[in-house]
């Protein structure tokens, strides 16, 4: 379980807060979607789950982040990234190796996995995230999103109980986005990994997620299941976040027809929703 | 310049050597160059780097590399020849002496480039640090420094040239002949170049440390370097190199 209590946070130097007065229970086994303009805090949120705020981040931390019983602040980085794992905004400073296949040893040879486990957990890795062909490749010859999906295998090898990801899909295309969603999904469901995920495609998120939070200056706006959220496009829209054009289309439908209209996150449920009412 | 540390995978027996056993042998060619004086042998040790580059399947990397040496080679011996007065004058103020020292000290500096280049190509920078905490017992934080060092340059390069790149559209002439003038166009670049890689290597080092940095120790590598026959062919080799230098008048 992740519990962040008031949590308030400033970078050094800043002059106002990226995080302010946070709190937000996330149970065990959620799949958490995180959305919200551009600046709003994602990171820094994501980022105060792995505890890499406070530890690696110099700013004000006040309040406090408990995951799994631990609070953040006092315990080592080390220790917490046995639980979390994170996998970063920025790729190109996540990678620390040369070679592909090493990316993905790194962790696993530094946390004691057995060396029977290894090979296994590499090549579920590598083939769930679709690069198994480029398994001995150099990083230097990967294109971006090539290099997305190493930084996500390396830490889906490692199978933290809490796996959380900032803008996962920033460089893929979107039949590799829909992958490592199918992916995540699989992990949340089949081996109860929590899955927090920072996401600006929201439609992707929609689909997946089963819960909402929608940041907006350092604060939670919304949070809720995925319908509820997307209950209030006026509102959404007016914190600049992009609506899901089924979900705006169920929302303007309920509009012009005066009729109860459910929220639709995908386009079937749009047509559904569409012959119900014309029906 | 950004090929030539570069990896080139291969099957070669200098490919499945233990790293460091390809160190050594690397060592002693430097060490066996810097303790003879006699020419001949400093011939034997050239043509023997060149050997070892056909043998490592690099062959065509071996002799670019010697090519973009021969440049500076030939300043140094130049150099060399005019400063060194002692000696026979043999024309002008050339000397037989100074034509021998400047020979052997170009020699020399071929020599030893050759197989500090050729290491990497035929060993991936990993593995040498992986088996120098395994077998040489280095504090891992030293090999990870050198790993990190090494995994960057190419990305510098990518990030020099996008830079330059934009820069170009923008109507800067990069491309210019006279070199102050691009030294000049150049020297703007650095300081973001320089900022964006501190800033990086920082955040490198935190997803370092959430990834068990700190609890990485000599048995943590899934990798092991074992010793076969090519090494221990390799250490005679070695062994004979330096001896042949010191015996050899
Ligand atoms: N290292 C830093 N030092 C100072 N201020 C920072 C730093 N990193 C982020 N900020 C500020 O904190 C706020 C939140 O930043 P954060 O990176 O969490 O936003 P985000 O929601 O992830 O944005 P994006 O969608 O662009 O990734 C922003 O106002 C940003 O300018
Ligand atoms: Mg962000």
């Amino acid at each position: 379980m992740i519990e962040l209590q008031s949590l308030t946070f400033r970078y050094a130097g800043a002059d106002r807060d990226a995080l302010h007065d946070i709190t937000l229970t996330i149970p065990d086994g959620a799949f958490l979607g995180i959305i919200g303009p551009a600046g709003a805090g994602k990171s820094t949120l994501a980022h105060a789950i792995g505890g890499i705020v406070p530890h690696a981040v110099h700013g004000d931390f006040y309040g406090a982040v408990r995951v799994n019983g631990l609070d953040t602040a006092d315990t080592r980085l080390t220790d917490l990234s046995r639980i979390v794992g994170t996998v970063f905004q920025d790729v190109e400073s996540q990678i620390i190796s040369s070679v592909v296949e090493d990316e993905l040893l790194y962790g696993l040879e530094n946390f004691g996995v057995p060396r029977e486990e290894i090979e296994e957990r590499m090549t579920f890795a590598l083939e769930e995230v679709g690069i198994a062909a480029l398994r001995n490749r150099t990083i230097a010859s990967l294109s971006g999103g090539q290099r997305q999906k190493v930084a996500i295998a390396s830490l889906v090898a490692l199978r933290p109980k809490i796996l959380v990801l900032d803008e996962p899909t920033g460089e893929l295309d979107p039949s590799s986005s829909r992958q490592i969603f199918s992916l995540l999904r699989t992990l949340n469901r089949e081996y109860g990994m929590t899955v927090v995920v920072v996401e600006q495609k929201i439609m992707l998120l929609c689909e997946f997620a089963e819960r909402l939070a929608v940041l907006n200056e350092g604060r939670i706006e919304r949070l809720g299941e995925v319908r509820e959220v997307l209950g209030d496009i006026a509102g959404l829209e007016a914190i600049g976040v992009n609506c899901p054009r089924s979900a705006r289309f169920s929302s303007l439908l309920g509009e012009k027809t005066g009729q109860p209209v459910p929220v639709c996150v995908n386009a079937d449920e749009a047509v559904e929703a569409a012959r119900r009412v014309i029906g | 310049m950004n090929g030539l540390f570069q990896y080139v995978p291969g099957n070669s027996p200098l490919h499945r050597m233990n790293p460091v056993t390809k160190i050594l042998l690397t060592l002693s060619v430097c060490i066996a160059a810097f303790l003879t004086d006699n020419l001949f042998v400093l011939l034997f040790l050239l043509v023997f780097d060149l050997m070892i580059g056909v043998a490592a399947g690099a062959a065509r990397k071996a002799f670019s590399i010697f090519k973009g040496l021969f440049k500076v080679s030939l300043f140094l011996f130049v150099l060399q020849v005019l400063f060194i007065r002692r000696g026979n004058r043999l024309f002008w103020i050339v000397t037989d002496e100074g034509l021998l020292t400047a020979a052997a000290v170009v020699l020399r500096l071929l020599v030893v480039c050759l197989p500090l280049a050729l290491i990497l190509t035929v060993t991936q920078v990993s593995d040498i640090a992986n088996a120098m905490v395994q077998v040489l017992h280095v504090p891992y934080a030293y090999a990870f420094t050198l790993t990190t060092a090494i995994r960057f340059i190419p990305q510098f390069m990518e990030e020099m040239g996008g830079i330059m790149e934009s820069q170009t559209a923008r109507g800067v002439e990069f491309d210019s002949k006279n070199v102050f003038k691009k030294l000049g166009m150049l020297f703007p670049l650095c300081a973001p170049l320089l900022i964006s890689s501190v800033r990086r290597t920082g955040a490198t080092a935190t997803a370092a440390e959430v990834r068990g940095f700190n609890l990485r120790t000599r048995e943590s590598g899934y990798k092991r370097y074992g010793f076969g026959l090519v090494d221990l062919a390799a250490v005679l080799i070695s062994a004979a190199l330096i001896v042949g230098a010191v015996l050899i008048p």
